[in-house]
C-alpha cells in the first residue's frame, strides 16, 4: 500500500463511493475520500494525489472550484476526470476550460473509469 | 401572597373588558406553551428517526457494495451473496427499514450503468422488493402508485408492463406520466403504443419529457408515427408533430398534408412547422392557396416556413399581402420580398411605412 498512487474522489454519493473506492483499491489505489469540495481540497493539499476524481455537483464547494483551486492556487498538473450528469454539457466545457482532464458522464460504468483511470497513471 | 391577592381583587373589579383581555391572554399563553413543547418532540422525534436512518442506511451501504463485489464468476450467487440477501429479506418486512433499503439501491442505480447497474436490479428481484412495488399499485392512493410505478423504472422491470399499462387512462397526470414514463424508458418507440388508446391530454411538459428519454435511449428503430398523426386525441397529433420533425419523417407527408385541414388551430399550425421543418415543397402550393382563409397564427407559420423555400415566383402573393392589417404578416412580408429582390426592397420599405403612418 505504501508506493500505491494515491487518488482523491469527491463524491457526495456515499454509496457511489464505497463502490468506487472498493473498485479501485482492488486495481492496487489508495483512495482518499472527500464528501465535498472542501474537504477535497483539504485532502489535494495534505497528500498531493496522482489523480483527482471529482463530481460537479457538490455541496459547499463546487467541482468547478476544486479545479481551479488546483490548477490556480495550487498550481498542480494532477491529472483532473470529472463527473457530470445528463444537462450539465455547458458546465463540462467550463471545467475543461479551467483545466479538467477527462470527464464521464453518469451513470458512469465502474469498468470504464477504471480503464480511464489506468491510462492516466501509466 | 397577598400581592397575588391584591392582584386578584384589582382583576374582579376591573371592567369586563380588561377581564376578558387577561383571560384570552392566559389561554394563548398555555396553547403557545404547548405548540412549543410539541416542536421541540416533534424535532427530536424527526432527529432521532434521522439517526437511525443514518445509521441503517451506513449497514445496507456496506451490504450492497459488498454483495456486489462476492459473486461467483459463473454469475451464480455466492454463500456471501445469499447470507446478505438472507438478511436484507428479514429487514425489508418493516416498512421503515424497507424504504431505507430501496433508497439505498436506487441511491447506487441511478448513478451507475452497465454490470453493477443490473447485479442491483436482480438484487431488487431477489429481495422479493418487486411485490411490494407491485402492491403499489393496487393501492387507492394515487401518490403511492406513481411511486410503484417509478421504482419499476428504475429498477428495469419489463415483465409486469401489462400490469402498469392498466393506468394509461389514469384520472390523475402524475400517475399517468409515470406509466408513459416507464414505457419509454424500457421499451424505447415500442413503448409509444399507449398513444393508440390515450384518451386523456399528453401536456406540454410531458411531451419533452417524453422527447429527452427517446433521444437518450439512442434507438434507431423509429416507430411509425402515421397512425398517430390520424388520432382523434389533438396531443397525441401534436406530439406525433414534435417526432416528426425530431426524426425527419418524410414517410408520413401525406398525413401531414392532410393534417392543414384539422378541425383544431393549434394542430394547423404545428403541422405547418413540421411540414416547414421537413421542407415539403408541396404543402406551400396548398397554403398559398387558401392563405386568406386561414387564422393569422396559421398565416405567421406559413410566412416563416416561406422564409426558407421562397422563389421569385412568390413575388405576386407577397405584394398582395404587403399591406396585411397584421403587423407580423407585415413584417415577414416584407423580409421575405427583401431576400426575393434586395434591388426593389427600398421601394416596397417605403410603401411599408406609408402604410404604417396610414
Amino acid at each position: 500500500m505504501g508506493n500505491s498512487k494515491k487518488i482523491v474522489l469527491a463524491e457526495d454519493n456515499s454509496v457511489l463511493s464505497l463502490l468506487l473506492k472498493f473498485r479501485l483499491e482492488k486495481e492496487g489505489y489508495e483512495l482518499l475520500i472527500a464528501i465535498d469540495g472542501k474537504q477535497a481540497i483539504e485532502l489535494i493539499e495534505e497528500h498531493k494525489p496522482e489523480l483527482i476524481l471529482t463530481d460537479i455537483m457538490m455541496p459547499f464547494v463546487s467541482g468547478l472550484e476544486v479545479i481551479s483551486h488546483v490548477r490556480n492556487k495550487l498550481n498542480l498538473q494532477t491529472p483532473i476526470i470529472v463527473f457530470s450528469s445528463a444537462g450539465q454539457e455547458e458546465i463540462v466545457l467550463k471545467a475543461f476550460d479551467l483545466g479538467a482532464t477527462d470527464f464521464m458522464s453518469k451513470p458512469l460504468s465502474p469498468h470504464e473509469l477504471v480503464i480511464r483511470v489506468k491510462r492516466l497513471l501509466i | 401572597m397577598n400581592e397575588n391577592v391584591y392582584i386578584l381583587e384589582n382583576l374582579k373589579q376591573s371592567s369586563p373588558i380588561i377581564q376578558l383581555a387577561w383571560c384570552l391572554s392566559g389561554i394563548f399563553f398555555v396553547i403557545i406553551t404547548m405548540l412549543i413543547m410539541y416542536l421541540k418532540y416533534l424535532r427530536n422525534h424527526l432527529r432521532e428517526n434521522e439517526k437511525i436512518e443514518t445509521k441503517y442506511q451506513e449497514e445496507y451501504e456496506t451490504h450492497l457494495i459488498t454483495y456486489l463485489y462476492a459473486g461467483n464468476d459463473d454469475d451464480t450467487l455466492s454463500l456471501e451473496q445469499q447470507s446478505i440477501i438472507n438478511e436484507l429479506k428479514t429487514c425489508i418486512v418493516d416498512p421503515f427499514k424497507r424504504k431505507i433499503v430501496v433508497s439505498t439501491l436506487l441511491k447506487l442505480r441511478n448513478e451507475i450503468s452497465g454490470e453493477i447497474a443490473e447485479s442491483i436490479d436482480k438484487l431488487y428481484i431477489e429481495l422479493g422488493l418487486l411485490s411490494y412495488s407491485l402492491a403499489k399499485l393496487r393501492n387507492k392512493k394515487w401518490d403511492i402508485i406513481a411511486i410503484g410505478i417509478r421504482e419499476l423504472t428504475q429498477f428495469k422491470v419489463k415483465g409486469v408492463h401489462k400490469v402498469v399499462m392498466n393506468n394509461i387512462n389514469h384520472p390523475k397526470k402524475e400517475v399517468r406520466k409515470e406509466m408513459q414514463l416507464y414505457l419509454i424508458h424500457l421499451f424505447s418507440f415500442k413503448g409509444l403504443n399507449f398513444l393508440n388508446v390515450l384518451e386523456t391530454s399528453l401536456s406540454e411538459w410531458d411531451q419533452i419529457q417524453l422527447l429527452e428519454v427517446l433521444q437518450v435511449a439512442n434507438n434507431t428503430e423509429i416507430a411509425d408515427i402515421r397512425p398517430w398523426l390520424k388520432s382523434s386525441n389533438d396531443s397525441v397529433v401534436i406530439f406525433s408533430l414534435k417526432l416528426a420533425k425530431v426524426y425527419n419523417q418524410f414517410e408520413a407527408k401525406e398525413e401531414l398534408i392532410e393534417l392543414l385541414d384539422s378541425k383544431s388551430e393549434n394542430v394547423r399550425v404545428n403541422t405547418i412547422a413540421a411540414l416547414s421543418h421537413l421542407n415539403i415543397i408541396e404543402a406551400k402550393n396548398i397554403l398559398k392557396t387558401n392563405f386568406a382563409e386561414r387564422s393569422h397564427e396559421e398565416q405567421i407559420a406559413f410566412l416563416k416556413m416561406m422564409e426558407n423555400v421562397y422563389e421569385s415566383s412568390d413575388k405576386a402573393f407577397l405584394l398582395e399581402h404587403m399591406q396585411h392589417k397584421n403587423f407580423e404578416i407585415k413584417l415577414l412580408v416584407m423580409e421575405i420580398l427583401k431576400n426575393i429582390n434586395f434591388e426593389e426592397y427600398p421601394f416596397y420599405e417605403s410603401e411599408f411605412q406609408k402604410s404604417l403612418i396610414a
